[in-house]
């Protein structure tokens, strides 16, 4: 019986541990996000801000992924600090990306947040 | 009432590029680099064909994604396969919406479909999560042995080929045959790596229709040597002995100019600097030839090139050189400029420029390896200067190039001529896929002067179709077609629908 509780305890916590392990999602495929309502409240208007803007060229479902797997789905290339901030760099310089250094900069924290999120 | 073909024409263009925009979708484009590297056209394109600052990079860095090379290739790797992967990680995942908390099973499967396209953990990953055992996804055949072996053998898994083609319709009021829809070329491609080391390229004219010249309209690609044939076909050594050189050889455009001949928005016209010829000399800056080039990205931002051409049936070798760097903006290997998030825009956040100067010196003519045939010949010389300016929205470029030919027309009393084209082409970014461009262009080849501006509406509805209408105003004065016509003036105006695709 000890045992029994024992490996329900410990199956209870590596279940605990791994529904707070990364920020939730929902949605499949094209419509995958992030779930608003697992992001600290202080990042929601990024959030919003991410969900309309990301779109416009890629679905989140991509983004998803490289937070989620720490690789770009597409090219392969690691999604880490450096990267997100390399990105945000080359979504600033894209022409008609219709970003300005200031959303670049609540994002480039939102997704740094979300990357440390994932890695707790 | 009798319509003229001369008042409708233009309202036909219109709408047949109105009803382009209003039945277009997104879509994903399909050629051997997009295959290879599952990115879309418009990571490396602004409006297909033209390169943006990624595919520039791409370009040198010898067909091998950015940041890779160097390494050799390791057994437990298992070649590139997200395309398979993303689709065995979306709906056929679970089949069921992903509950949030990480969906750990949903996630190892994301897991391991990034982490099989990329870094070759299959085999961890698969521990975890076994993709479905269908036939196309079991282990054996998507990533085992024959992808190893692949692998091994250096061969890409993907056939690294492509097609393209292009159909156009032009109006020219001053010829015989006002409309002619009669022009279009089919063209393979093939391009890619091995074991991120040696870098191929080639092109093959499968078909086309008519030959440009000043006095037609300029239908077909003009890098082609007019005929079926291959345009280009060479190999790359990257970075050779560990150096940042990359040896090139075989069939290919020597790099001179800041533009290769189909790095541009219009689908006929190409850039009078490097397309112009001189007399009978069929030399342009542009033209393919049988060369050795060496290359190198120095500092990200440094890039020099320089080749040695051998010309058939000439005894004479020919050499070349370029420099080009560039200001802000991406470097040559595609790293991003540091830019600090935390401080105001500033013009210099944005702004890029490349300048690039070029020279060339060579000798053509009738063979001269003919023994007891006495040769005519032609040395001339090129050299030119470059500009590319890019800010937001905004893209000016800038060409020009004078020469030098002793003897152009290959005649027995030499007579030389001096030449003098220069270019300047502003672009605006409409939308992602749409770009507008107004272009001049200076030319005097020694036969007359001739000014062109034409403007360009470049559109791809999916990223791998373009299409573009163009107008060329040509204006020709005291222009001798040939070297005994005589001098006149004349002007061209042509219009052109052209619809550009590959796949």
């Amino acid at each position: 019986m000890k045992r029994l509780l024992l490996l329900t305890a410990l199956i209870t916590l590596a279940t605990y541990s791994l529904a707070d392990a990364r920020v939730k999602v929902k949605g499949r495929g094209d419509k995958m996000n992030f779930d608003p309502e697992s992001v600290d409240a202080s990042f929601r208007p990024s959030m919003d801000l991410m969900s309309k803007k990301c779109i416009k060229c890629h679905t989140m479902e991509r983004t998803v992924i490289a937070i989620q797997t720490g690789r770009a789905p597409l090219t392969g290339q690691p999604f880490d600090k450096q990267a997100v901030k390399a990105y945000g760099i080359k979504m600033l310089r894209k022409p008609n990306s219709d970003m300005n250094k200031q959303e670049i900069r609540e994002l480039v924290v939102l997704m740094n947040y979300l990357l440390d999120e994932n890695k707790r | 009432m009798k319509l003229s073909l001369n008042k409708i024409m233009p309202g036909i263009l219109f709408n047949a590029l109105l009803l382009l925009l209003l039945v277009s979708t997104n879509a994903q484009a399909i050629p051997a680099f997009t295959r290879a590297h599952k990115v879309e056209c418009s990571t490396c394109h602004t409006v297909y064909p033209e390169l943006n600052e990624y595919g520039e990079a791409f370009l040198k860095s010898s067909y091998v994604y950015f940041g890779k090379g160097g390494k050799s290739a390791k057994p437990k790797e298992t070649a590139p396969q997200p395309a398979k992967a993303a689709a065995a990680l979306k709906p056929a995942a679970s089949g069921a919406d992903i509950k949030g908390a990480g969906d750990a099973d949903t996630l190892n499967k994301l897991k391991a479909g990034a982490m099989r396209a990329t870094d070759g953990s299959y085999e961890e990953t698969a521990a975890v999560s076994p993709p479905p055992q269908t036939e196309e996804s079991h282990p054996a055949k998507a990533a085992g042995p024959k992808a190893e072996g692949l692998l091994l053998a250096a061969i890409p898994e993907q056939l690294p080929i492509s097609f393209s083609g292009s159909l156009h319709g032009s109006y020219n009021g001053n010829a015989v045959n006002e409309f002619d829809f009669s022009s279009r070329a089919f063209k393979l491609n093939a391009g890619g790596n091995f074991s991120d080391t040696i870098g191929f390229f080639g092109t093959y004219l499968i078909y086309t229709e008519n030959a440009a010249n000043i006095s037609n309209t300029s239908q077909t690609p003009t890098n082609m040597t007019q005929k079926n044939d291959i345009g280009e076909l060479f190999l790359i050594w990257r970075h050779a002995l560990g150096t940042p050189i990359n040896l090139k050889i075989g069939r290919l455009q020597p790099k001179l100019g800041l533009w290769k001949s189909n790095n541009k928005l219009s689908v006929t016209n190409s850039l009078a600097p490097y397309s112009y010829t001189v007399g009978q000399s069929v030399f342009r800056i542009e033209q393919p030839q049988d060369a050795l080039e060496a290359n190198a990205v120095l500092a990200n931002r440094l890039f020099l090139a320089g080749g040695v051409v051998n010309r058939k049936h000439q005894n004479a070798k020919e050499g070349y050189g370029h420099i080009s760097y560039k200001f802000g903006g991406a470097d040559f290997n595609a790293n991003e400029p540091d830019i600090d998030l935390n401080k105001d825009e500033s013009i210099f956040d944005f702004l890029t420029v490349t300048v690039g100067g070029y020279g060339y010196f060579g000798t053509n003519g009738t063979p001269n390896t003919t023994a007891g045939v006495s040769p005519t010949q032609n040395k001339f010389y090129r050299t030119g200067l470059d500009l590319d300016l890019l800010y937001k929205l905004f893209r000016v470029k800038l060409a020009g190039v004078m020469g030098r030919d002793d003897n152009p027309e290959l005649s027995l009393t030499k007579k030389a001529v001096k030449s003098y084209v220069a270019a300047v082409e502003g672009q605006y970014s409409f939308l992602q896929n749409l770009i507008g461009s107004l272009r001049f262009e200076y030319q005097d080849d020694g036969r007359g002067y001739v000014r062109r501006y034409i403007p360009t509406l470049g559109y791809t509805p999916l990223e791998n179709v373009k299409v573009a209408v163009e107008y060329k105003h040509e204006i020709a004065t005291s222009y001798r077609l040939t070297s005994t016509s005589p001098a006149q003036d004349f002007t061209n105006r042509i219009g052109t629908l052209g619809v550009t695709f590959s796949f």
